[in-house]
């Protein structure tokens, strides 16, 4: 009766014990994430992770986590940048923009797809599309400036912090 | 034999726990999947899971040119369309769909209205960036829409967009002769779903929570979303011209605020999030 008694323990520490590690487990699902030394922006970086990375916490402070990834480095995360559950793997990306690291392994680029224009510019199907529809020149031109404006991961990271927005807020937890 | 039992006792909840601990943890989230079986919220499995994104990306810049001359041009003013830009990039990296380009524009519109074209080309009204007052409010309105992209819910919106999937790849080479006529019927059909029915109102909902979500984890103030909305509710009541703006093409406005305020008891730290008007004043306005 002791004896079953101790599997029984044993069973339910287990349990509780298993539980409270597979609840740990986050997923990094915001493109340009990096793994900070400190719980802070302005801290160095240890390394860049791609998105569906997953990823044990280990620590929660306010709005960052510190966690352990797959190849073993240790830092810290801002939680917003991941997810409970496992992102949707795109299976087939745009021309990357700003999405440059995830999308290097994307199976197949409107890059490549469009490789016979110089710019950025109109879809060849939309271009045909217009020509049948005899789209004015006019509309086909400003979607082309439209499509053609870019936003660098440089250009986003200095936007966020001047505007002191996520992990780039002033105060405690990611607080503005 | 007691050994054997030992074992038994070790390894069972190691690995039931562990597959009981998933599933807990994701029926938690209203998101998983999980949690919309046991809801039934999950939609019918679409046949647009099929469209590959460069086919998706012509049929989204098709009806993007059909936008353009419905709603207007791009307004003029260069510093704006990059602030719009920057804005819509930052809650479309933390959007549900990261790994594809966003463009966004503003359009010389006078009616409020914002609008998403399949594969990621956002388009914003004039008239509704006037009535904003803050980043965040004007994040809330681009992650809506950058919700209806990573749904897909345009492609899901009309029978006749089944078409694209036994087409293949769209090219300009295949869209000569009959494909070309089925395309063009197909893309006039997401015209009338997009720019005068609606989506449906289920997708507005989901586009709603969609928003408020990667605005938090940006860290604009996801209740933004619900003021937003509140300054649309006033001038409803007031406003003559109604034809293809988000009070008629979007559910009742008090319906999609209660759902939101609901929402919002998901972020508790909402007040101390970034709400950013000073710069939003600065680049934000439209001159």
């Amino acid at each position: 009766m002791r004896k079953h008694r101790t599997y029984l323990v044993i069973f339910v520490l287990l349990l509780s014990v298993v539980t409270a590690i597979a609840a740990e487990t986050r997923w990094v699902s915001s493109e340009g994430t990096t793994l900070k030394a400190e719980s802070s922006a302005a801290s160095e970086t240890i390394a860049d992770v791609a998105v569906g990375s997953e990823v044990t916490v280990i620590e929660s402070g306010g709005r960052w986590l510190k966690v352990r990834t797959a190849s073993g480095k240790e830092g810290w995360l801002f939680a917003g940048r991941v997810s409970e559950t496992q992102p949707a793997a795109e299976v087939s990306g745009g021309d990357g923009g700003i999405f440059g690291n995830s999308m290097k392994s994307s199976q197949i680029s409107t890059a490549k797809a469009d490789s016979g224009r110089s710019i950025r510019g109109l879809s060849p199907g939309a271009a045909q599309y217009a020509k049948n529809r005899g789209t004015p020149e006019l509309y086909k031109k400003s979607l082309d400036v439209v499509l053609a404006r870019k936003v660098t991961p440089k250009e986003l990271k200095t936007f966020l912090k001047e505007g002191k927005i996520g992990e780039y807020a002033q105060g405690e937890g990611g607080k503005k | 034999m007691k050994t054997v039992l030992i074992l038994v006792c070790l390894i069972l909840p190691l690995s039931a726990s562990t597959a009981l601990a998933g599933f807990f943890e994701s029926l938690a989230n209203p998101e998983s999947k999980e949690w919309k079986i046991i809801t039934g919220a999950t939609q019918v499995l679409s046949s647009t899971q099929e469209i590959d994104y460069p086919t998706e990306r012509n049929i989204g810049e098709s009806l993007a040119l059909e936008g353009l001359q419905r709603f207007g041009n791009p307004v003029a003013n260069e510093q704006l369309q990059k602030y719009v830009n920057l804005v819509g990039s930052a809650v479309a990296a933390n959007s549900t769909r990261a790994t594809i380009p966003y463009q966004f524009a503003v359009l010389d519109s006078q009616v409020q209205n914002a609008f998403a074209v399949p594969g990621g080309v956002i388009f914003v009204s004039r008239a509704l960036v006037d009535i904003l007052e803050s980043e965040a409010e004007l994040a809330a309105v681009l992650a809506h829409e950058i919700g209806h992209v990573s749904a897909k819910h345009a492609l899901k919106s009309t029978r006749r967009a089944q078409f694209f999937q036994g087409v293949g790849t769209i090219t300009a080479a295949n869209l000569k002769g009959d494909t070309g006529k089925q395309f063009a019927s197909a893309i006039n059909d997401m015209q009338g779903v997009l720019f005068d029915k609606g989506l449906d109102k289920e997708m507005e909902f989901e586009a709603d929570l969609a928003a408020m979500e990667a605005a938090y984890r940006t860290g604009y103030d996801p209740s933004a979303m619900i003021r937003v909305l509140e300054k649309l509710q006033k001038l409803e009541a007031t406003s003559r011209e109604k034809k293809g703006s988000w009070f008629s093409t979007h559910p009742p406005l008090d319906e999609r605020i209660a759902r939101l305020q609901t929402q919002l008891r998901h972020y508790p730290d909402f007040a101390a999030q970034a709400s950013v008007k000073e710069r939003f004043a600065k680049y934000g306005r439209v001159k």
